[in-house]
């Protein structure tokens, strides 16, 4: 049915601006300044919602033909950066170079030192455009902007890199601090001034499985040596990130009992998923970590679908994946075509793809919530699997019912936009 | 370079895929970085389709900026191969554009019978056009594409033109029409472009009389139309329960039918009878203002304030060439007409006449709701909740019920907000539905330092007691609840950080 004709790839994700959603929340004193075209200021009018409506700390430089003429960006930016620091009083901006900048080579992170001089405000150069692997992706480019900035140090210090929830920094505080660890700083922090000092004894764990750029950038920059444990998802991948870190502070900790509590702990959310087939639609780069701790739950995974492998980033993840089909950047209907010979119980897929798919008759969990919910560590776990045994419940529960009642509930197809009849 | 914060209208290509994805048998191309494909979430969304929208976007990736060609051609060959369609739209957003990559030439180069669909090139502009002006234009070349001769029809018949896919209530409002040429024994020849196919604009011709649901989204198209087969439109906008009966005169007079079944048309119409009831004589009392598309603004203010005796603050558009249309529009009902397409000026504008009630787009609800002004979305930029299930239209005798209810739902949840924020508990009074920072201070937080007793002896240590306000507000009561339950199971008297986390691990929450 989904058989693919050509070599024409169509690909479901979109754009590395939507981290600026959670990133501007994190760091409160923070503005994003975007220099792009209308499509730009589009995406984060629609994607990133209308709650911050009033006094977004976000807004699109839009380039005008002038710019595309070759026209130097600091004129334009002056007056723009002028407006954002008499009206918000941002502590720091960043400025984002999109695709239009890219194509047209325009030197846009030049402009942040002359503008930083002259407004007295910290200006971070991050490339935020659609040509990145997975949209989380822009996270690591402001993080890698951020590391540029950070002070060196020689000292033995902890940071934990990657946006996370006051809540999920709250357990990994208090891990650290029973296992004798220094207390771990954050990347980012509350303010977008806080940049940790990074040197060749600091151990920096990255916490999401799409900041392989930033982390090869500390370790190329400040000589930050790799961490190599399982992401931090799931009973069995928080003991291994936990017990890593302990590790690299020459200690020996186990979290073995911890980790089999935790699984006890978890049995309403992991029950509905034993023996239950997932299969992942390529998203955010959190598919191989989530197939891996799915599994260890007793899900089975036979396939999933991701934007981007990074072999040695990704390695721990990737040994404990056997049998597990990955398709890498895979083409919408290649995976369409896997997805109708596995009739999987429950498909992860983000919004481009979520509803035509239920339409095919699937049972979808719609992707992206996955990226803004505290899903991490120990506590994070029974959100995580509870997200997926509430979809599957919902799915068999409504369709129990259509099944008792004889109502199918049918999709709503181009033709019900035809006015049926129209001439008589 | 220019500011932008939020603007009222999407780029040039989301008008010409919004277009061309409404006809039938066609499907659009994109050529764009994959931020643009952010429009087939909304179309797949808001019109909560189980099909694939007939909508592709042909990326542009890493390679790109290395200088590698686009691959148009497989990508249409493959859309020809899965879809059929009888004509293929190719577009780019403004991003590609800078590119200046030659797709006419990529298309040219195609082998003769390489692909079964005609390949259309858009002639919009990616940058000059706006997102209307593109869905206009496209919509009239489609159109102009496929127009052919054929004798008109033997009874009157007419085109709607205006509707789509992603449209403002738009099959409400072809129903809504429909409901009425019906009873008059007027044709519906074709609505264009929701659902319209090839075929049936090449006897697009056969229609009597051009109808416009909206003026700036189908003049294009009525010009060709006229030019091409002479035909007329109606100029009179459908909106209310006179302005419906205005609009079917002008109407039957062009299709030379007797108007005396309008009446008949009309038996469900409530409108004008609403408005004579004493529930809404105290409508004559409300100041209201009306800000949106130009033909939305014109026919609402003009149903507030001819049928309902509303008095009228200020009419506006964003549409800013149509500024003078309106004004023309609206001559005799106010002198007070905003045209801009900076949001912040209408806030300005809503904040400095406080009308008790505003009907605008999502984005004036926005505004609005900061003034605690009352709003009723009447016009794009829209939301889901502009997708309803059900039938709600905004023209039409069955689209003047909908405004009268509209108004009255919308002022007696005025009074409603009121009254809770007079007599309501305190800290659920104001807009207790709108989300705070969710990094503010909780609104239940405890004293620095002081611990707080919770129910049967559990004590919260103060630093539990700020992690706890990082719950989102919605589901606060419930984690309380949960971490107080899971410490008293435990006989734990102190509720810290530790037993919070851990809480949350057994209960979750």
């Amino acid at each position: 049915m989904f058989e693919q004709t050509t070599g024409a790839i169509e690909r479901d994700d979109f754009c590395s601006l939507a981290p600026i959603g959670w990133l501007h929340h994190k760091m409160q004193d923070s503005f994003f300044l975007v220099v792009g075209t209308g499509s730009c200021q589009g995406f984060l009018q629609t994607a990133l919602g209308v709650m911050i409506f009033a006094k977004p700390r976000f807004a699109t430089a839009v380039l005008d033909e002038d710019d595309l003429g070759g026209a130097d960006p600091l004129d334009g930016l002056r007056p723009i950066v002028a407006a954002i620091v008499a009206e918000h009083a941002p502590k720091a901006i960043f400025l984002a170079s999109t695709c239009t900048p890219e194509i047209l080579k325009m030197n846009v992170a030049g402009c942040a030192a002359p503008l930083e001089a002259e407004f007295g405000v910290r200006v971070y150069p991050c490339r935020l455009d659609g040509f990145d692997a997975a949209y989380t992706q822009g996270e690591d480019h402001v993080l890698q902007a951020m590391i540029a900035r950070s002070p060196e140090t020689t000292e033995k210090n902890l940071v934990i890199l990657g946006c996370l929830s006051a809540l999920e920094e709250a357990e990994i505080r208090l891990e650290c601090a029973q296992m004798g660890l220094p207390e771990p700083a954050f990347l980012p922090g509350e303010s977008a001034l806080d940049v940790p000092p990074l040197g060749p004894n600091t151990v920096l764990a990255a916490v999401h499985p799409y900041l392989q750029g930033a982390t090869t950038f500390a370790a190329r920059e400040r000589g930050c040596p790799a961490h190599k444990s399982l992401f931090p998802f799931g009973p069995d991948g928080t003991r291994a990130f936990y017990e890593t870190l302990a590790a690299a502070f020459g200690k020996t900790v186990s979290y073995a009992e911890r980790e089999r509590d935790a699984w006890a702990a978890l049995a309403p959310q992991t029950a509905p998923l034993a023996g239950k087939t997932i299969v992942f639609c390529s998203d955010a780069m959190l598919e191989l970590p989530l197939a891996r701790t799915l599994r260890a739950a007793g899900a089975r995974v036979p396939l999933a679908g991701t934007p981007n492998i990074y072999k040695k980033f990704h390695a721990a993840e990737l040994a404990t994946l056997s049998g597990v089909e990955i398709l890498e950047r895979p083409d919408r209907f290649a995976l369409f075509a896997r997805l109708s010979e596995l009739r999987p119980d429950l498909v992860v897929a983000n919004l481009n793809i979520a509803n035509p798919l239920e339409g095919m008759g699937f049972a979808v969990k719609w992707s992206t919530e996955l990226t803004f919910q505290p899903i991490h560590g120990f506590s994070g776990a029974s959100t995580l699997f509870g997200m997926f045994a509430a979809a599957l419940r919902r799915h068999e529960a409504l369709a129990a019912r259509r099944a008792r009642d004889g109502a199918e509930g049918a999709p709503i197809d181009l033709g019900f936009f035809q006015l049926a009849g129209a001439r008589r | 370079m220019k500011l932008a914060l939020w603007s009222y209208q999407a780029p040039a290509h989301v008008g010409v895929s919004k277009a061309a994805a409404s006809f039938g048998n066609v499907h659009c191309v994109v050529r764009a970085p994959k931020g643009d494909g952010y429009s087939t979430i909304m179309l797949a969304m808001f019109e909560r389709l189980g099909v694939l929208p007939p909508l592709s976007f042909c990326g542009m990736s890493e390679a790109t900026l290395a200088g590698a060609a686009a691959d148009l051609p497989a990508l249409l060959r493959e859309i020809d191969a899965r879809e059929h369609p009888e004509m293929i739209v190719v577009t780019r957003s403004a991003t590609a554009a800078v590119l200046q990559e030659p797709l006419d030439g990529e298309v040219a180069m195609m082998r003769p019978g390489d692909v079964a669909a005609e390949i259309f090139m858009a002639t919009t502009h990616p940058i000059r056009d706006t997102e209307l002006s593109a869905f206009a234009k496209t919509t009239r070349d489609i159109v102009a594409h496929f127009a052919a001769d054929v004798p008109r029809s033997e009874r009157p018949s007419v085109n709607i033109i205006g509707p789509s896919l992603l449209g403002f209530h738009d099959r409400a409002n072809v129903e809504s029409l429909r409901k009425s040429l019906d009873v008059l024994g007027i044709e519906i020849n074709a609505v264009v472009p929701l659902g319209a196919t090839p075929d049936d604009l090449r006897t697009i011709g056969r229609a009597w009389v051009n109808v416009p649901t909206a003026a700036e989204l189908a003049k294009p198209t009525l010009d060709f139309l006229r030019e091409r087969f002479g035909t007329p439109h109606v100029e009179e906008l459908p909106y209310g329960e006179a302005g419906t009966t205005r609009f079917l005169r002008e109407l039957c007079a062009l299709c030379e039918i007797p108007a005396e079944r309008i009446a008949l048309a009309a038996k469900d119409a409530k409108l004008l009878w609403y408005s004579r009831t004493v529930d809404a004589h105290a409508l004559s009392s409300k100041r209201v203002a009306v800000f949106g598309l130009p033909s939305a603004a014109a026919g609402l203010a003009r149903v507030l304030r001819d049928e309902l005796d509303m008095e009228i603050e200020f009419v506006g558009t964003y549409v800013t060439d149509y500024g003078d249309w309106l004004r023309a529009r609206v001559a005799d009902i106010t002198s007070e007409v905003l045209v801009t397409d900076d949001y912040r000026e209408v806030r300005r504008a809503i904040d400095r006449t406080r009308p008790d009630i505003m009907f605008g787009s999502q984005m004036e609800r926005h505004s609005a709701s900061e003034f605690g002004v009352p709003c009723a979305v009447v016009s794009p930029p829209s939301h889901i909740l502009n997708f309803p299930l059900g039938y709600a239209p905004f023209i039409g005798y069955d689209g003047a019920n909908h405004i009268g209810d509209l108004v009255n739902q919308t002022q007696v949840l005025g009074l409603e907000h009121h009254l809770i924020e007079t007599f309501g508990p305190r800290g659920q009074g104001r807009f207790a539905e709108a989300a705070p920072e969710p990094l503010a201070e909780p609104a239940d937080a405890a004293q620095p330092g002081v611990p707080v007793a919770a129910g049967d002896g559990v004590r919260w240590d103060p630093a539990a007691e700020r992690l706890l306000g990082r719950v989102p507000f919605f589901v606060r009561k419930k984690a309380r609840a949960n971490v107080e339950k899971y410490a008293r199971e435990r006989n734990l008297a102190t509720i810290d950080e530790a037993v919070m986390l851990r809480a949350r691990e057994h209960v979750g929450g």
